[in-house]
């Protein structure tokens, strides 16, 4: 047991200053943000732009070059212990053991995490999820879109006040994807802080309380969706990044970040 | 605000359970380890007259030893590295070690029990007979023993990220440790080879296993094995341990 100086009102994940280099090539310069509890917060960039470098910085997954990374006032690099059992993680590519159901996957991972479960209560939430029929079925056996809410359960078995999602809905169909929603918005609703990389800007629009744009490993700007938009309507590219005369948050990105097809 | 963690040993409790779980859903694998020298246990009988039944018995258990080390454990380990099967578990509150602490305790399982059956089939289809205290020390030599092929499938999966090429490795590998390690010791392949087998991990464990099974003949040379059987695991442990990488990128 620990204690952190962590109150109700400090921001559930706090990065300062963090750098994070793959041998020569800086991936991360200098990025500085929080998450308050109760705020999805959105990380938005192209592709190679550091998003998934910071979030496995956070998962405690890479160790960093320098900078602060605290969860729940706990440092990742000093207590990762304390820092992982206050955070839930959805991976962009979640796998589970292959020969273990899903019932099982839960009992582990609930095990792991702390948390009694008795084989009713998983089949409780099986069935919250409308998979208690699927409880014997491999990880593997699941639609994407089933494989998501499972992912989902895990990550919150714990119900931990922090929440990394990434990509999260990437390949669902849009009944799918809109459930996920409806899921972060009622984890919000519960004061969980929600940390999300997205590359859609209709997700970051629909979800988000406030964002992050990344490029070239820097954050260069953030606010809530809205804020953006208005901060930079008058900007030349975002005008012309624009279609049909109206901003959005596209226009925004694209403005910001370039046209340029990243790898 | 106050954090409780798991213990170790409740993350350790789930962990095994999930393992134990998988190994036996994978259980053709595991009946193959045990398949292999338990084949050549019976293909051997009429050697025990020739050489003796310590002789036979250790050489089988090594052939298991090697396949479980080599095969089993670096396989799986490639193959959930691959699938970010560790990545997952790693952002969870389980250590690194309590991780790899259960999937060895596994591995130890295995030796087990491969070592407990060949015991039983020498006995009743090779006439092979040992003292308590031979099938004791013999099992203990065993796990042992079994470090060693453990800590080398650790390297080998330290070196090469790819599993289709931890598979193809092991398994020449495998091939090459049975095929140097049985045909050396007989002599077949020339003085020299002989000795160095003799003092390679395949030589060292099988003569410590072999002493194990017959204690009165315990002598400085295979003291000087089990010294060098360890020394084998803590190099190849060390080294295993600084090359893995838990990301398969």
């Amino acid at each position: 047991m620990d204690s952190s100086n962590h109150t109700p009102h400090t921001p559930v994940l706090q990065v300062e200053g963090l750098n994070v280099y793959y041998g020569a090539f800086q991936a991360v310069r200098n990025v500085s943000f929080h998450v308050n509890p109760g705020e999805i917060f959105g990380l938005l960039g192209p592709n190679g732009a550091g998003k998934t470098s910071t979030l496995s910085a956070v998962e405690g997954l890479l160790k960093p070059h320098s900078g602060d990374i605290r969860v729940v006032g706990y440092s990742v690099k000093d207590k990762p212990l304390y820092a992982r059992a206050n955070m839930g993680v959805q991976l962009q590519a979640t796998s589970f053991q292959p020969e273990l159901t899903i019932a099982e996957i839960i009992q582990l991972y609930a095990g792991i995490y702390g948390v009694a479960l008795s084989k009713e209560r998983v089949q409780t939430i099986l069935a919250d999820i409308k998979l208690q029929e699927s409880s014997g079925k491999r990880f593997g056996e699941l639609s994407g879109g089933q494989q998501q809410r499972v992912s989902l359960v895990i990550a919150t078995i714990h119900n931990p006040q922090l929440l990394l999602m990434d990509e999260p809905t990437t390949g669902l169909d849009p009944q799918s994807r809109r459930q996920l929603w409806e899921r972060m918005e009622g984890m919000r609703e519960k004061g969980h802080g929600i940390l999300l990389t997205t590359h859609s800007m209709e997700e970051a629009e629909a979800v988000c309380d406030r964002i992050a744009i990344i490029d070239h490993g820097q954050i260069i700007a953030i606010d809530t969706p809205q804020a953006l938009i208005n901060d930079h309507r008058d900007n030349p590219e975002v005008i012309r990044a624009s279609r049909k005369g109206k901003i959005t948050l596209e226009d925004v990105f694209i403005g910001l970040t370039g046209t340029a097809i990243r790898s | 605000m106050t954090t409780n963690i798991p213990s170790n040993a409740n993350v350790y409790t789930a962990l095994l359970k999930a393992d134990l779980t998988t190994q036996w859903r994978n259980r053709r694998a595991s009946i193959l380890v045990v398949l292999v020298p338990t084949i050549i246990l019976l293909s051997w009988k009429g050697l025990v007259d020739k050489f003796g039944g310590a002789f036979v018995l250790s050489n089988c258990i090594t052939v298991g030893l090697t396949a479980i080390g080599l095969m089993g454990y670096s396989n799986s380990i490639a193959r959930d590295r691959d699938k970010g099967i560790f990545q997952r578990l790693r952002v969870a509150p389980a250590s690194n070690w309590t991780i790899m602490a259960s999937r060895l305790t596994v591995q130890l399982l295995m030796i087990i029990i491969m070592t407990t059956v060949l015991f039983i089939v020498g006995y009743k289809y090779d006439n092979i007979s040992m003292s308590a205290q031979g099938y004791t020390i013999g099992l203990l030599t065993a796990i042992v023993g079994g470090a060693v092929y453990l800590s080398l499938g650790q390297v080998i999966v330290g070196l090469i990220k790819n599993p289709e090429t931890v598979n193809a490795t092991t398994r020449l590998v495998y091939f090459a440790f049975i095929m140097i390690g049985m045909f050396g010791e007989l002599g077949v392949l020339g003085k020299e080879i002989g000795e160095a087998v003799k003092w390679s991990p395949y030589g060292t464990v099988k003569h410590m296993v072999g002493t194990g099974l017959t204690p009165s003949a315990w002598d400085t040379h295979t003291t000087m094995a089990l010294l060098v059987t360890i020394g084998y695991t803590i190099v190849f442990t060390a080294l295993g341990i600084k090359w893995f990488r838990w990301s398969p990128k």
